[in-house]
């Protein structure tokens, strides 16, 4: 006994249930990276059951499910919980057990900001529910224009203060947490961990994190502009003001988060797809310029969703033009996934379906935006369902199965138990059919001229596309039960997944699941962008040790 | 077997994207918008149909791409142990796949550039200038002759028709009051915003007699969805005395409006 190694010291455990001290104070990047996650995720049921709600009061004309203020407040509620509290929290999340580990550190360069900044997002949360409590939340949408959030208008409630507040709260922890990544991956990295050797994720989060620095000033700036107007009587965006200016400083930060909640997929489907094609990315520089060519070109086309306003038209055009130019980098990264799977010896577990689904669905996402980067057509779908039906797209084909994707992926590594396959199969043929079912006949309701944001509509002729869409929601919402169902049973019971179930690339797989809090024993060596499968293929990759049961 | 069917799943659920954008109606619906009377209107459709032949070219080849690898790259379709070419990527095809893409949208942009130079800018030949105001929530419609049509919301669509002559262009002059609002008619052509501080600026031509709806595209408020838009065209005969009834009774206001 005394002789054979020594059985690691369970200095730590690893089950979901831990002293709520310990989640409190945790200055742990995994552990942070898991209340993100688990942030993420309730918002994400929270925000998709405002959505069932709506779609229940469209599913027939007429109908009077919810009152318009009350419609308005939901669909408000809706986008400012999926995109600040569930695409970007989550994608926050999985970055932040993610990337140091896979940079080879021990923790994020600055721990205690880490947690600080993640404690400001339940913060924001409330605050921005907050808003119910006081007469009625933010009924505007989620892009919040003025003048009709100003108090001249919206004087009933606090609800847009609220917002404001919760948006503010939002973009600061936002700052801190991508300050935290790029110092993290500048100055932390492994020896041999060369910027050319970093995974593609990781550059992903690069690029996020240089646009949600660039940009989530302006969005604070944005949003306290409008609160001296509504609380100190100024007159920046009101009707004697300059409404337009609003949606300028909105759109400079909306259009880019876009890409901040894309982005972090895209590194995520750039992990997923090698690994099981059983081939390395290919054009792995190209893969890395086009991250750069989209952060660079998403900050040149915040106008687009400006096209109706009013605008010089070759102010329109230029911008057009810039919207248009996206589509090459993105392009190149679609490209060169298939290429990655091309004469591949491709396994289709669950993440790599979702890696397809991704791609097949994401598609028309991408081809959609150039139908609405053109001026002239853009001003007839633009505010229409066909935009919904566009940025559900991009949003739910490409984060949402991105995050699938991931979530299919590092569940064995963050939990140290593979998620249930059967369950995993079901939720993605649910999802995909569902997702399809409700998002793309929205583009022929656009296209009919439905605008979107109507709390009811009287033409009978839009009836049935709409009950077709709300039963396909509700097939969407049986499949993220399901996803929930998976997650929890596999927490518990889920099979062992030992270090390296998927025999992949990056750093994460090489050390145990879930990895010591201090990630590695010994920080293993990098010799190229796919670190642990030059270990595996010369044979220096060891299986950590099994844990004993019980310490 | 199951594989199959999946196989054949994916295929439809690909296969329905096109005919979903196509010209096919269904259910009543008119999948691309409805058929535009006025001439900018026109251009938006034919710019629509235009970009359409790149996009479902792309679409139905990256589609059948992925397919491609999903039913012959699999592993199990493999031989047993084999070992994929471990390629890292090639200049040549990289370079030619984001040249051609750049062509297609530098194409798309050009061809929509030329149509938002056509359609998109403020008209000096106008035979009839119109201002429209939105408010909460209705629109007014200010014939620059002392006649205004009030057209106040409700969810029916059943509002005061603005009334335009046909064959005639008329500019189209867009006042916020309140809030911002979008005026939308689908059939006749894009949207503009009416907001507060500025005059916004748009035209139509409507080449046939008949009512067109739209509603506003710009969330404004409760009411929004009560918004609505009718535009009737009238031939000129027509039009003449529909105005002269309308001065008619400008000039002695009855008491119940």
């Amino acid at each position: 006994m005394a002789t054979t190694a020594l059985p690691r010291p369970k200095a730590y455990d690893d089950t979901f249930f831990k002293p709520i001290s310990l989640w409190l104070t945790t200055t742990d990047h995994k552990l942070i990276g898991i209340m993100y996650m688990v942030t993420g995720v309730l918002s994400f049921v929270i925000g998709g059951i405002f959505a069932l709600i709506v779609r229940l009061q469209l599913s027939q004309p007429n109908l009077k499910v919810v009152d318009p203020e009350t419609y308005n407040q939901l669909i408000s509620a809706h986008g400012v919980t999926m995109i600040f509290f569930f695409v970007t929290i989550f994608l926050t999340g999985i970055a932040n057990y993610m990337v140091p580990i896979m940079v080879g550190a021990r923790d994020m360069a600055f721990p205690r900001v880490n947690l600080l900044g993640f404690w400001l997002v339940p913060v924001s949360i409330i605050l921005y529910y907050s808003g119910f409590f006081t007469g009625g939340a933010l009924n505007a949408g989620w892009t919040g224009y003025a003048p009709l959030t100003e108090k001249a208008y919206n004087s009933h409630s606090l609800g847009v203060d609220f917002w404001a507040l919760s948006i503010i709260v939002w973009a600061i922890s936002g700052i801190m947490a991508s300050t935290n990544f790029l110092t993290t991956i500048v100055a932390l990295r492994a020896p041999g961990m060369r910027f050319s050797r970093l995974p593609l994720f990781v550059w992903a989060q690069i690029s996020t994190s240089i646009l949600l620095l660039v940009v989530g000033a302006p969005l604070a700036a944005a949003m306290i502009l409008l609160e001296f107007d509504r609380q100190l009587g100024t007159q920046f965006f009101t009707t004697a003001g300059r409404p337009v200016l609003y949606q300028h400083l909105f759109w400079f930060f909306g259009h880019p988060e876009v890409y901040i909640m894309i982005l972090p997929g895209f590194g995520m489907i750039s992990e997923v797809i090698p690994v099981f094609a059983r081939k390395p990315i290919f054009g792995y520089m190209s893969m890395v310029a086009a991250l750069f060519g989209i952060v660079f070109l998403s900050m040149t086309v915040w106008a687009h969703h400006m096209f109706t306003v009013g605008m010089n038209v070759y102010v329109e055009g230029f911008f057009m033009l810039m919207t248009m130019l996206i589509a090459v980098p993105t392009g190149i990264k679609f490209f060169n996934w298939i290429a990655t799977t091309w004469w591949g010896s491709v396994e289709f577990t669950v993440p790599m379906k979702f890696a397809f689904g991704f791609l097949a669905t994401f598609l028309i996402g991408g081809l959609t935006g150039i139908y609405l980067a053109s001026v002239p057509v853009d001003t007839q779908l633009h505010q229409s369902y066909y935009v919904v039906a566009h940025l559900h797209y991009v949003l739910f084909g490409g984060s949402v199965f991105t995050i699938m994707a991931g979530i299919y992926y590092w569940f064995p590594k963050i939990t140290g138990r593979m998620l249930g396959h059967k369950l995993g199969e079901w939720n993605f043929w649910t999802l995909f059919i569902g997702f399809n079912g409700t998002f793309l006949i929205m583009h022929t309701l656009g296209l009919e001229g439905m605008p979107r944001r109507i709390a009811t509509y009287a033409n009978e002729a839009w009836a049935a596309t709409n009950l077709i869409i709300t039963l396909s929601s509700f097939l969407i919402a049986f499949s993220v039960a399901l996803l929930l169902v998976n997650i929890v049973r596999s927490w518990a019971h889920g099979e062992i997944a030992g270090d390296d179930p998927w025999k992949a690339n990056t750093l994460e797989w090489a050390t145990s699941s879930p990895p010591p809090p201090y990630n590695f024993e010994r920080v293993p060596p990098v010799r190229s962008f796919m670190p642990v499968r030059d270990l595996r293929e010369s044979g220096e990759l060891v299986e950590s040790e099994p844990l004993p049961a019980h310490a | 077997m199951t594989r199959v069917v999946r196989a054949l799943v994916a295929a439809v659920g690909i296969a329905a994207f096109p005919f979903v954008l196509g010209a096919c109606e269904l259910g009543g619906l008119h999948p691309i918008f409805p058929n535009p009377v006025s001439p900018n209107g026109q251009d938006i459709f034919t710019t629509y149909l235009w970009i359409s032949v790149p996009a479902i070219i792309i679409f139905i080849g990256v589609e059948a791409a992925l397919l491609w690898v999903v039913l012959r790259y699999r592993r199990s379709r493999q031989p047993a142990n084999y070992v994929p070419p471990q390629v890292h990527g090639n200049t040549t095809i990289e370079v030619v796949w984001t040249i051609i893409p750049l062509i297609i949208v530098l194409g798309i942009a050009g061809y929509s550039f030329n149509t938002l130079l056509k359609d998109f800018q403020p008209i000096t030949n106008a035979q009839m200038e119109v201002t429209i105001s939105g408010h909460q929530f209705g629109w007014d419609y200010d014939y620059e002759n002392g006649v205004v049509v009030h057209q106040e919301g409700t969810l029916a669509g059943e509002v005061t028709p603005f009334v335009v002559p046909t064959n005639t262009l008329v500019k189209l002059r867009f006042r916020g009051t309140d809030v911002i609002h979008s005026w939308w008619v689908p059939a006749i052509s894009g949207k503009t915003d009416a907001v507060p501080g500025y005059d916004n600026f748009s035209w139509l031509k409507i080449d046939q007699v008949g009512t067109w709806h739209g509603e506003c595209a710009e969330l404004c408020g409760v009411g929004h969805a009560t918004m609505q838009i009718n535009v009737q065209a009238m031939n000129q005969g027509d039009f003449d005395s529909w105005m002269n009834q309308k001065k008619a009774a400008l000039a002695s206001p009855s008491p119940s409006k």
